[in-house]
């Protein structure tokens, strides 16, 4: 165990990987190491309050890697990413899970995760660097460092939707998820971007669907467009909720659901 | 999209126990110096209400008050042999080696308290209130208390007794395979609501309605608890749990309870029951106990349903999203099997 | 590996214990503390019966680990009762009938008093999100809900 109790050490921590892990909500690491931990070599735990503040910054909000799901709940400038926070775990799982920790959950966990790729959020490393979620998400596993915080763009609570799809109710893990920034100006949908949970290794953007959108209204025929189009960047597979042929069945007919409770 | 409504029935006959190589129970009593009766069972408390019953029944054969009354549960090393809990055999099947064991302890009870009392043990009663009294003179009396106390004290006389009850093998007829497998059944008949979305195949039960026949509800409240929680069960093997999702394919096995599913609190469906009493000749006052009857007849009930509403008949369990829409699918949409009042 | 000092506050009383490292909190509380009310169900955070509280908010204590609990407050279903007296909740769920085997009973509580501490007059679907993250394999969930309902204020049986 190597505790950090400052950010600013983090340079003098071995950097994580497959043998380190940061433990941060315990959701995952806890529950590796109630198993056996198999593979776990030393644990790096983040005790610096800073990592669980969320606050505003420039045009967006900021919040810290260590924030936990209950922690954004309560956050008013996060009232857009309330849905998706919501629907991680019971209660004691979202007093416990982190938004830095939802990064990294593999499938079919990581539906916040899902929420920030669709929401555009840029990911602050502690050393310094920052990137697009996107990119992110896509490294996930090949790279290595500490996820200090996200930046999550001001969204407007009526252009940003989220659904997700469980077997069972109120808690459930993701069959599927879908978040969708469908920003709007003068009648026409501006950038779109919607990301699909579930429906992969790891969070995806339905990229066919958002070009079908983009910059048109949000009309029947756009929105037929978009579902017919929806699969186009994602890479379902079997698992114990669904088969990947269940998942390309129903995925359409989901983000149909979820547009047309827009229009 | 549109939701189809479907209506499903189903009725069960269910035997209470099995035959096995004859099924035999056995129950211990005695009492303590301060007249409390101990009950020693190996029939063990899963939650369905072992415990409870069997001290009712022994308080009532007994005659004394049911606070006096302790049933130990807990050690086949030191309880009197017993086959289990299973095929809903407890409240039959050890309620009756109780109900022996008791009326047992109880004689010897009555024989000490005539001693006491210089009168003949045929002449005597108990009050349930703690009391023994000569028949048509409530106050010629003693306790149990004090009967338990001269009988270990003075008389140097146990008050405990043995019970055994026994279903005999059956044998069955080499040529027409007839046996008796069971000396009695439990009844049921459920109907389910529900409805089934022909876009995604999703099922949503929406009400049952439910007759249970029990013999008689020895404790009600318990009854009751043990079908509304049944019938859950039957909900959730009917819809969810699977541990091969790709059977005959073993690939894909849930490895938690996030990934082994059963439907969580806001899927609760509303249940009507009606508990009917036809007490059974040969069980504890008539008890047959609801046991595994309380989920098996939601099963079919909403196979028949999600067949009343979409025309899809599924023969394989569980009964998930994907089986029925690709049975919609195969039939070229749903086709509601319509309903009649 | 040397083992770990960790002190915490159990249901009011001072505890110090030494636990393994990379230990959970259920491990302490179960082993060291000798407090069984929490339960061992599935080590994986998927069923509640270990569900205690840490400063008043319900956690999972197998995915605790147990060092964080350091100066922290924990409340389990042990020190629901005041002496004799038992908790409100306790109260109702045995009036409602809201146990059977009772294994997922200890979660229950203290997944429900985490409400009611903060909302004591809750509505049904608060009741049910806040038992959401609780695994009940024997009542159907409505006897529970039922009884949480009951022993909010005012309608304490």
């Amino acid at each position: 165990m190597i505790e950090i109790e400052r950010l600013d050490d983090v340079a003098r921590a071995p950097a994580p990987g497959p043998d380190v892990r940061v433990l941060a909500g315990g959701t995952l690491v806890m529950r590796a190491l109630n198993y056996g931990g198999h593979g776990i070599g030393r644990i790096l735990r983040l005790t610096d309050p800073a990592l669980r503040e969320i606050h505003s910054e420039g045009g967006g909000v900021r919040i810290g890697a260590a924030a936990t799901m209950a922690d954004v709940l309560a956050a008013p400038d996060l009232a857009a990413l309330h849905p998706a926070a919501q629907v991680v775990g019971g209660p004691a799982i979202r007093n416990m899970a982190t938004v830095g920790g939802n990064l990294f959950a593999p499938h079919p966990y990581g539906d916040f995760a899902m929420a920030l790729l669709a929401a555009n959020a840029q990911v602050h490393w502690a050393d310094g660097r920052a990137e697009p979620i996107e990119a992110m998400l896509g490294a996930r596993g090949r790279s290595a460092g500490i996820v200090a915080a996200v930046t999550v763009p001001r969204l407007q609570h009526s252009e940003f939707r989220f659904r997700k799809v469980s077997r069972t109710k109120p808690k459930g893990v993701s069959l599927m998820s879908i978040a969708a920034h469908l920003p709007r100006a003068g009648g026409r949908l501006g950038d779109v971007r919607i990301g699909f949970g579930a429906m992969g290794d790891r969070p995806l953007r339905a990229t066919g669907a958002e070009q079908a959108l983009s910059g048109r209204s949000l009309d029947p025929a756009a929105i037929d467009a978009a579902c017919a189009a929806c699969l186009d960047g994602l890479a379902p597979a079997d698992d114990p909720l669904a088969s990947e042929w269940y998942r390309r069945q129903v995925a359409p007919i989901h983000l149909r659901r979820l547009l047309e409770e827009v229009r | 999209m549109t939701l189809h409504s479907g209506r499903g029935f189903a009725c069960i006959n269910y035997p209470i126990g099995m035959n096995l190589g004859g099924d035999p129970a056995q129950a211990l009593v005695h009492s303590t110096p301060d007249g409390k009766f101990m009950v020693t069972l190996s029939a063990i408390d899963l939650g369905q209400g072992m415990k409870s019953v069997t001290r009712q029944i022994a308080a009532e054969a007994l005659g004394v008050p049911i606070d006096d009354v302790y049933v130990d549960t807990a050690d086949s090393d030191t309880g009197p042999h017993d086959m289990g809990s299973f095929a809903s055999r407890g409240t039959h099947r050890v309620g009756n080696a109780v109900i022996r064991a008791a009326s047992e302890a109880r004689a010897h009870m009555m024989e000490a308290a005539a001693e006491e009392l210089e009168v003949s043990p045929a002449d005597l009663d108990t009050d349930g209130a703690g009391n023994i009294h000569v028949k048509g003179a409530p106050t010629r009396r003693i306790t149990v208390a004090e009967t338990a106390i001269a009988a270990q004290f003075k008389q140097g006389r146990t008050l405990s007794g043995r019970g055994i009850f026994l279903i005999e093998p059956s044998g069955v007829d080499p040529d027409t395979g007839e046996m008796s497998p069971v000396t009695c059944f439990a009844h049921a008949a459920l109907i389910i609501d529900l409805t089934v979305d022909d876009e995604t195949g999703e099922v949503e039960v929406t009400k049952i309605n439910s007759a249970y026949e029990v013999g008689r509800a020895l404790n009600s409240r318990l009854v009751e608890q043990q079908l509304i929680g049944g019938a859950w069960m039957g909900v959730s093997h009917a819809l969810y749990e699977t541990t091969e999702p790709y059977y005959p394919d073993r690939r894909e096995g849930p490895l938690d309870f996030n990934a082994y599913l059963m439907p969580g609190p806001g899927e609760i469906v509303p249940h009507d029951i009606a508990i009917l009493e036809r007490p059974a000749p040969d069980a504890p006052f008539g008890g047959k106990g609801p046991g595994e009857m309380c989920a098996n007849p939601v099963l079919p009930a909403i196979a028949n349903a999600v067949y009343n509403a979409v025309g899809v008949r599924i023969d394989a369990l569980p009964i998930t999203p994907e089986k029925i829409l690709r049975g919609i699918l195969a039939q070229g949409g749903a086709r509601p099997q319509g309903q009649r009042g | 590996m040397p083992k770990i000092p960790v002190r915490f506050t159990l249901n009011e009383a001072e505890v110090g214990l030494f636990v393994e490292p990379q230990s959970n909190l259920l491990e302490a509380l179960r082993r060291g503390a000798g407090d069984l009310s929490p339960k061992y169900g599935c080590g994986q955070g998927t069923c509640g019966a270990c569900t205690v509280l840490i400063d008043g908010e319900p956690h999972l204590s197998c995915l605790t680990l147990a060092e964080a609990a350091e100066g922290r407050r924990i409340e389990t279903t042990a020190g629901l009762a005041q002496g004799s007296s038992l908790h409100a909740l306790q109260t109702a769920f045995i009036e409602g009938f809201a146990a059977q085997c009772g294994y997922c009973t200890p979660g229950m509580l203290m997944a429900a008093k985490a409400l009611l501490d903060r909302n004591p007059r809750p509505s049904r679907e608060e009741v049910i999100d806040a038992i959401s993250g609780n695994l009940c394999r024997c009542t159907g969930y409505e006897p529970i809900v039922d009884a949480i309902l009951a022993a909010t204020e005012g309608r304490a049986a």
